[in-house]
């Protein structure tokens, strides 16, 4: 419950609490062993991992060399003086600002087209939601059959009108992954904003139209400083993922073509094939390290209203 | 002479303009899956002449292909897949039902719990899939499809909690209470009251964790080699085996794609609820 909930404030959210208080305490047993296959499955594969993934990001572990000796910090500063390890981090920056940009802005023009009634509406939200539910590796393959330059509908396209560029080459490919990745995840963003709009109470509208506001002075005025709250939240669900990147590039490029497309996630995988896996344990400990600032921001707007 | 009723119903503006918009949009979002439907119903000869080409007509023999053997083994990817998505949303809900119901009614690990637990959602999953693989190979885990059973209810548990114990705040605590005073303890409130009411939630928690599951390629890459190989990774062997057969590989996505896609059709009105409810994928 992000957006809807910060939008409409139902009185029965506040009776709830008070009866939340009124919880019976006396339930000690019961609530341990009803937690119990939780905690069990947070130690064995979140603090053992967490323990072991330090762990190994400060010793010299590899696959010809099994026996890990201690390094101390070594590891980090291997890869912080990597200049492929900087490459990947700006554009994965680079990546992330452009493509949650788009997604948030065509986003919240589809939801605003959906706003109102029109004939096929619960068809085509089907429809256009689509796109979240198949495999992002799999929607990485469906793009190499749509760009491949001899089978592929878009290069036969562009050939029909003149234009002959083999689109996953070192010119175009950035744009092609970006757009991959915006025609995938548009549908999240307009989803959120979607559900948001709804909340929205259909009496502004009559205000607006009483005040003589035309519709592009509404949304401006009206529903984009409603919508703020929710704008952030896509945003930052989006950035996130964006920023861990990994399955289309992968199957697309691998990477490539030299280290064009290597996304931070993708020069991990790139040690870790390798065999160095206390140089990659030490990356991913430093690209979480990055996102670790944004994590109680988006974490204390995703569990309001669950808890 | 009669008059025709007066109504004070203003005119409905024309609206087909938007659907006409709105149409052409969602035909632009799904024109990959669009194309790998085409292309995996047009014989081999019309794929390599051009994609506008249909020399032949339309042909089910890509499906017949990889559905019937011959040297791929499309087939036990489809059972992989199937077997990791369905442990993974019953090791979740064994997992997260129960929890939810300490961390939201008998006040477990008060927010901070649920919030450490969202958290993890949003650590790169990288950062796990390295211990994951180093402990997974030395447990002899590596490449089953119990590691990636494991390994994919880890990475949606998050979700799964976030939207079940969503669920269960909404609903009225007095049917417990109501129950407590008949003398029921804990379990019996959660078992035969919650359960039957939370039913609405826990399918969309179900066909999420499920789909997810499917959609899994980061840890399906890095845990599994031969034995576990689900879809995922799996159709992206036919990428780079030596000449590449197009038909064949557009089957595969598509069958590989409209497994989970006829699924969460199946179930869209709790799969709407449960994403803006959950709000994270």
């Amino acid at each position: 419950m992000t957006a809807p909930s910060s939008l409409t404030t139902r009185p029965t959210i506040e009776g709830r609490k008070g009866s939340r208080r009124r919880r019976p305490a006396n339930r000690g047993p019961a609530r341990w062993i009803l937690s119990a296959p939780l905690l069990v499955f947070l130690a064995l594969f979140v603090a053992f991992p967490i323990v072991y993934g330090v762990q190994s990001a400060l010793t010299s572990k590899t696959l010809l060399d099994p026996t890990p000796t201690w390094v101390g910090l070594g590891n980090f500063g291997a890869v912080l003086t990597d200049a492929g390890f900087w490459h990947s981090a700006l554009f994965t920056l680079l990546y992330t600002v452009v493509v949650t940009g788009f997604e948030l802005a065509f986003g919240f023009g589809l939801a605003l087209l959906f706003d109102k009634d029109f004939p096929g509406k619960k068809f085509l939200l089907s429809a256009v939601i689509l796109p979240i539910m198949i495999a992002p590796a799999l929607m990485g393959i469906m793009f190499r059959l749509l760009l491949n330059s001899n089978i592929g509908l878009l290069p036969g396209f562009l050939h029909s009108i003149g234009v002959d560029v083999p689109l996953l080459g070192a010119g175009t490919v950035v744009p092609m992954l970006m757009g991959l990745d915006v025609l995938q995840w548009t549908p999240f963003t307009f989803l959120l904003f979607h559900a948001a709009l709804q909340s929205v109470p259909g009496e502004l509208h009559e205000a607006a139209q009483l005040d003589r506001a035309n519709y592009p002075r509404f949304v401006v005025s009206i529903l984009i400083p409603l919508m703020v709250p929710t704008i952030f939240i896509a945003g930052f669900l989006r950035a996130i993922d964006a920023f861990r990147t990994f399955d289309t590039i992968n199957v697309l490029t691998s990477g490539g073509p030299g280290d064009n497309t290597t996304t931070l996630s993708i020069y991990i995988y790139k040690i870790l094939s390798a065999g160095n896996f206390g140089t990659a344990s030490a990356a991913a400990l430093i690209v979480a390290l990055i996102m670790l600032p944004l994590v109680p921001v988006v974490v204390r707007r995703i569990t309001r209203g669950a808890v | 002479m009669s008059y025709p009723p007066v109504t004070l119903k203003r005119r409905k503006p024309n609206v087909w303009w938007r659907s006409v918009v709105i149409g052409l949009i969602a035909l632009v979002i799904n024109l990959p899956l669009v194309n790998a439907l085409i292309t995996s119903l047009k014989t081999d000869a019309a794929i390599g002449l051009s994609p506008f080409s249909f020399d032949g007509g339309l042909t089910l023999e890509h499906f017949t292909a990889i559905l019937g053997g011959s040297g791929y083994n499309f087939l036990g990817f489809l059972a992989n897949s199937a077997q990791i998505s369905l442990g993974s949303v019953a090791l979740i809900m064994v997992i997260a039902v129960p929890a939810s119901y300490a961390i939201v009614r008998l006040g477990f690990g008060g927010s901070w719990l649920l919030q450490i637990i969202t958290s993890l959602r949003l650590v790169p999953a990288m950062f796990f899939a390295i211990p994951f693989f180093l402990i997974f190979s030395s447990l002899g885990a590596y490449d089953t499809i119990v590691g990636l059973v494991l390994a994919n209810a880890f990475i949606n548990l998050p979700l799964a909690l976030l939207i079940i114990c969503g669920t269960l705040r909404e609903l009225p605590v007095e049917i417990e209470e109501a129950s407590t005073i008949d003398g029921a303890g804990p379990f019996r409130s959660l078992f035969s009251i919650v359960l039957p009411l939370l039913a609405p939630g826990l399918v969309a928690v179900g066909i999420l964790v499920f789909v997810f599951s499917w959609s899994d390629y980061l840890f399906a890459v890095i845990l599994s080699a031969s034995n576990a190989v689900p879809v995922t990774v799996g159709a992206a062997f036919f990428v780079t085996s030596a000449g590449i057969a197009w038909g064949n590989l557009a089957a595969v996505t598509v069958v590989s794609v409209i497994i989970p896609l006829s699924f969460a059709f199946f179930a869209q009105r709790y799969l709407v609820r449960g994403l803006s409810a959950g709000a994270i994928k």
